[in-house]
């Protein structure tokens, strides 16, 4: 198993945002947090890459990197294509003197290719799409051949046409590396494309564990409600 | 509340001896008191809670303690991002290239407004001095003054906060975007030490380029000097550059120098750790260059205060 979360709790002041959450994700797998907003989902990607410490719990992952597609692509606005996908090759402690400008731009190159982004290295953030910024972030955050990638809303404010090019590369992406993915998304096209299985978080716990299919069955009142988007139900919306 | 915990200990009796009645008396005498003392201040904390908390005098206390508590947060801040910095310096961590970008940035770009505002000050300072000191016979003085004004003082002070408002501005704005558009966070999904990338050639650029400036803020601010009093006073160029050195020593340079590095160095670190730790969207973005030019102006007299003491008094 690639990565194991135990009985993780998170608070903010007095609110509690995690409320002792467990699951597993086997490589190759991915696995989609859905819940409304507010509910604790980007919170679980930071505590699962050490961006914020959690108060209890356990985070489990086996050896390797673990790489995050952030939701508004974060990629350096300072630096251009090459630079944002190389960044880690160039800065990163272990990997610094490892390879020479001549294999990091094959790498560059490599990676650009496998979004479909070939020929813009020399680009800079400001002058590409969103879609295409997304895709670039994906091919930063793979860089370095991670075992666990964590997806941030990837398709989140983008057309149709785009969210089916970013979720047919996270299924590619699954096979490609055989990594454990976690993809935190409300979008039901996202989930049902990509995810092989679901769950859902309401007021910092989790509420439903199963399949996209089982999910689309709306047999417990949160299925139901999520996927109907109604107003009615047992999640309320926070003020 | 406070909560005292005693217990009365039983002191090891010396062999042969008895009870001592006095000594148990005295505990149980203690153990009252504290027991009195402690329901009397939970008293009166009730008490404090329940009516003084909309007093105006609690809530003046509350919210000096809530900017006291900030302070003290920025500072450890300061201290603990300089500490690490520090040790990646020491070890050797210094990306080149940035820090040649960031050189570039620090020394060349401010120079025009530095030597402005340090030429400006000086010729103030000229135009009010030089007139009375020759009125009062004192002309043979003036290049003397202005060069102990200058050099001491006026260079590096001024050219610290022209700095701060150009250069520390600039970091600060930087970085606080970097992290509210999560680039920071990205950095350290990477595996790459954000105070490496981010705060060494930034802090290390302040600590080298500021001396350069300050020299070149000086000579302008001296040679302005001597402009102004010649064109207001009629003082010649020969009598201000005979005294200009009289007053000069080398521990004199040697303090400017050694000061402009520390100001360099801390304008840079309080910059960046200022827009590190923003937050929130563009509102964080603002309120974190604010106080990156409020608490650099501040460490700059502060800092300038500490150097006159340690070194002129």
């Amino acid at each position: 198993m690639s990565i194991e979360v135990k009985n993780l709790v998170k608070s903010f002041d007095d609110k509690t945002v995690i409320n002792d959450i467990s699951f597993k994700v086997d490589d190759g797998e991915v696995l989609a947090i859905v819940g409304f907003s507010g509910s604790g989902k980007s919170t679980v990607l930071k505590l699962i890459c050490g961006l914020i410490p959690f108060d209890n719990g356990e985070v489990i992952t086996s050896e390797g990197d673990i790489a995050m597609v952030f939701q508004y692509s974060a990629l350096f606005d300072s630096l251009d294509v090459a630079d944002n996908i190389a960044f880690a090759l160039k800065e990163r402690k272990d990997l610094r003197n490892k390879y020479s400008e001549n294999e990091i731009r094959k790498i560059v190159s490599e990676k650009l290719e496998l979004v479909g982004l070939k020929g813009i290295e020399s680009k800079f953030p400001s002058e590409l799409s969103g879609g295409m910024q997304k895709r670039v972030s994906f091919a930063r955050a793979i860089v370095t051949k991670p075992n666990t990638i964590l997806y941030d809303e990837p398709t989140a404010g983008l057309d149709p046409m785009s969210s089916t090019l970013i979720e047919d590369y996270i299924v590619s992406l699954k096979h490609e590396i055989n990594a454990a993915s976690i993809v935190v998304t409300h979008q039901m096209s996202t989930i049902t494309r990509t995810a092989d299985r679901v769950i859902m978080l309401y007021d910092g716990k989790i509420v439903f564990e199963g399949t996209p299919a089982e999910l689309l069955k709306q047999e417990t009142p949160y299925t139901k409600q999520f996927v109907t988007a109604s107003l009615e139900g047992p999640m309320q919306m926070q003020a | 509340m406070i909560n005292f915990s005693n217990k009365i200990q039983d002191s090891p009796q010396p062999h042969g001896a008895g009870v001592n009645i006095f000594k148990v008396l005295g505990e149980r005498c203690r153990l009252i008191v504290y027991t009195v003392f402690y329901f009397l201040y939970n008293l009166v904390m009730i008490v404090l809670q329940k009516y003084l908390k909309q007093s105006a005098t609690y809530k003046i206390f509350s919210h000096l303690l809530v900017v006291l508590a900030g302070f003290l947060e920025t500072l450890g801040q300061i201290a603990q991002l300089g500490f690490h910095t520090l040790k990646c310096v020491l070890k050797g961590e210094i990306d080149r290239k940035e820090l040649i970008i960031q050189c570039d940035r620090f020394g060349v770009s401010s120079l025009p407004i530095t030597l402005s505002i340090v030429g400006m000050t000086s010729i103030i300072v000229a135009s009010q001095v030089a007139n009375e000191m020759v009125k009062q016979g004192g002309g043979n003085f003036v290049g003397m003054l202005m060069t102990i004004l200058i050099v001491r003082e006026v260079g590096s002070i001024m050219s610290g906060f022209a700095i701060t408002s150009m250069i520390g501005s600039s970091l600060a704005s930087e970085l606080a975007t970097m992290r509210v558009t999560e680039q920071v966070d990205a950095i350290k999904v990477l595996d790459v030490d954000p105070v490496r990338y981010l705060f060494v050639p930034r802090v290390l650029s302040g600590a080298i380029m500021m001396p350069f400036v300050v020299i070149l803020a000086s000579v302008v601010g001296v040679i302005l000097g001597a402009v102004t009093s010649d064109m207001f006073a009629g003082l010649s160029y020969r009598a201000y550059f005979d005294s200009a050195g009289l007053g000069l020593f080398m521990k004199d340079l040697g303090v400017c120098l050694l000061k402009s590095v520390v100001f360099g160095a801390a304008i840079a670190l309080i910059s960046c750790t200022c827009g590190y730790h923003a937050s929130g969207g563009a509102k964080g973005v603002g309120l974190a260059t604010t106080k990156a030019v409020v608490w650099s102006f501040i460490s700059v007299v502060v800092l300038d205060m500490v150097f006159a003491i340690l070194f002129f008094f």
